[in-house]
């Protein structure tokens, strides 16, 4: 098993994969293309390029033990080779008690050396945070429980959703803000998964009836929930790639269910936070575990308007 | 994987009761899930309209102790909200001094709410939503009206199915379960406005 690369040039990293032995390039399948995936062998590396996006993704992280702290120590040390501005929250951030020693020991200390480095934390919320989280500070939700942000670079929005309660309020202004995006990517994270091979919570169908529809419609590549607790890549649906990224804290292991037609690929067996670059139409992603070990990786092309 | 899914239509707020004389239970299917719809009974569309008139009055006195207290700004410390959470907390519980247990859940719309989650958990979900409430839900012993949310237990999963079908709350109030009860938390100052029996089959 190789630990993760990183090469300072995107597209030498994009002809790596295709090259790459585990690499495959997959026909088109709706308009968000998965180009090029790599293997737990032979990762397909980040391009680490100048300018471009980079971020990581985590989720259901708030549980202050061992193995949300080793990850969060993980974490840091991928920045000092990585150095990602953001880390996007897709919910349940803070477990049980929510009294200020909570957000010190199952936030502010596991991430203190990147909140040092002036890492962004972009919070949305789980079925187990209370609505106060919205005016943490370090949440940097404006008081809000769901809300997009346009990325330092790159063209790139991100909507955060709030998915215990999608109510008609919320999702009206879903669909005035994803009709209004002028950027190319169109990201939406939130917590519940509507695809999911999770035995104990999976996809949310009620949720997926609301949500499918209005992402199909404005060109949202990519979605980023939580909820279930491990990491897994869902096959294109519709055209759009949707992640798992439930693996922060505590763990659902042998959770994934076995054969589902769902997965691209699951891991259940040790906490992972998802490292994203993007630039211009691509976007890189590493799956890394705890170790410092890439469990998946691969190129993914955003979606883009139909010719009128 | 669970494919098929429940929602029962009260209409206790989106309109679509039908008026019955006798508590029914139907499905209908929407693409791959499915619906059973409940239809209310007068005495149950008689007590929906009462919790819908209760909260209401709640939500004003709640707005108007919340008005009176220090605006949480976008930036704030985990000491402000907590501080802020507590004295909101203090001031609703000193003005509802007399509340007491089903205030809002009174039998008949525990009844309902009773009825409403054996039809959610009869369906093919039943397992899988009943183990998503139960997920770190350990109940608590002597839950008390006008008390802090206990601070050593996680907010509970609410399944979507569950929560659809039930009366819809303003931002300020959530439903949780604590066990087997079924909670009416103010979430803005995690204080238990009322609770329900064991309505969880």
């Amino acid at each position: 098993m190789r630990s993760r690369q990183l090469l300072p040039i995107g597209f030498l990293a994009a002809l790596l994969a295709l090259a790459c032995p585990g690499g495959t390039v997959q026909p088109t399948s709706g308009p968000a293309e998965v180009l090029a995936k790599g293997t737990q062998e032979a990762p397909i590396p980040l391009p680490n390029a100048k300018g471009s996006l980079k971020f990581v993704v985590l989720g259901d992280f708030g549980v202050a033990d061992r193995r949300q702290y080793s990850l969060g120590a993980e974490m840091s040390r991928f920045h000092d080779t990585f150095p990602f501005d953001t880390v996007v929250l897709v919910g349940d951030n803070l477990y049980g008690a929510e009294r200020p020693q909570d957000f010190k020991t199952k936030f502010e200390d596991p991430y203190k050396p990147l909140l040092d480095k002036n890492v962004k934390f972009m919070g949305a919320l789980g079925n187990h945070d209370a609505r106060e989280q919205r005016f943490y500070k370090l949440f940097n939700m404006d008081g809000k429980l769901y809300y997009s942000f346009k990325a330092p670079s790159e063209s790139v929005r991100f909507f955060m959703l709030d998915s215990t309660y999608p109510v008609p309020d919320q999702i009206a202004w879903l669909e005035k803000e994803l009709a209004d995006s002028k950027e190319d990517w169109k990201i939406a994270c939130f917590h519940h998964p509507i695809y999911s091979s999770g035995g104990r919570h999976g996809s949310d169908l009620k949720l997926r009836e609301t949500l499918e529809p209005l992402f199909i419609k404005y060109n949202v590549s990519v979605a980023f929930t939580g909820h279930d607790h491990f990491y897994e890549r869902i096959k294109p649906q519709h055209g759009i790639v949707y992640y798992v990224v439930g693996s922060g804290g505590q763990l659902a292991i042998g959770d994934i269910a076995k054969g589902s037609p769902l997965t691209a690929k699951g891991f259940d067996t040790d906490n992972v936070f998802l490292a994203v670059e993007i630039q211009g139409d691509k976007m890189y992603f590493n799956a890394i575990s705890t170790p410092g070990t890439v469990i998946d990786s691969g190129i993914i092309e955003r979606r883009k308007p139909e010719p009128s | 994987m669970n494919t098929q899914r429940v929602l029962i239509v009260l209409g206790l707020t989106g309109g679509l009761c039908c008026a019955a004389t006798a508590p029914a239970v139907e499905t209908a299917k929407v693409g791959e899930i499915q619906r059973p719809i409940i239809t209310l009974t007068p005495e149950e569309r008689a007590a929906a309209d009462q919790f819908e008139a209760k909260l209401k009055d709640y939500i004003a006195d709640h707005r108007k102790a919340e008005a009176a207290l220090p605006h949480l700004s976008k930036d704030s410390t985990p000491q402000e909200i907590d501080k802020n959470q507590r004295a909101l907390g203090t001031q609703l519980a000193a003005e509802r001094a007399g509340a007491k247990q089903g205030d809002f859940f009174t039998p008949p719309m525990e009844g309902l709410v009773r009825r409403t989650l054996q039809a959610v958990l009869a369906g093919p979900d039943a397992k899988t939503i009943k183990a998503s409430i139960m997920d770190e839900n350990p109940g608590v012993p002597n839950l008390k009206i006008n008390d802090r949310y206990p601070d050593n237990i996680p907010l509970s999963t609410m399944p979507p199915q569950v929560l659809e079908p039930l009366p819809k709350l303003d931002e300020e109030m959530e439903y949780r379960f604590l066990g087997k009860h079924l909670v009416l938390l103010d979430t803005h100052a995690h204080l238990v406005v009322d609770f329900t029996g064991n309505v969880l089959p």
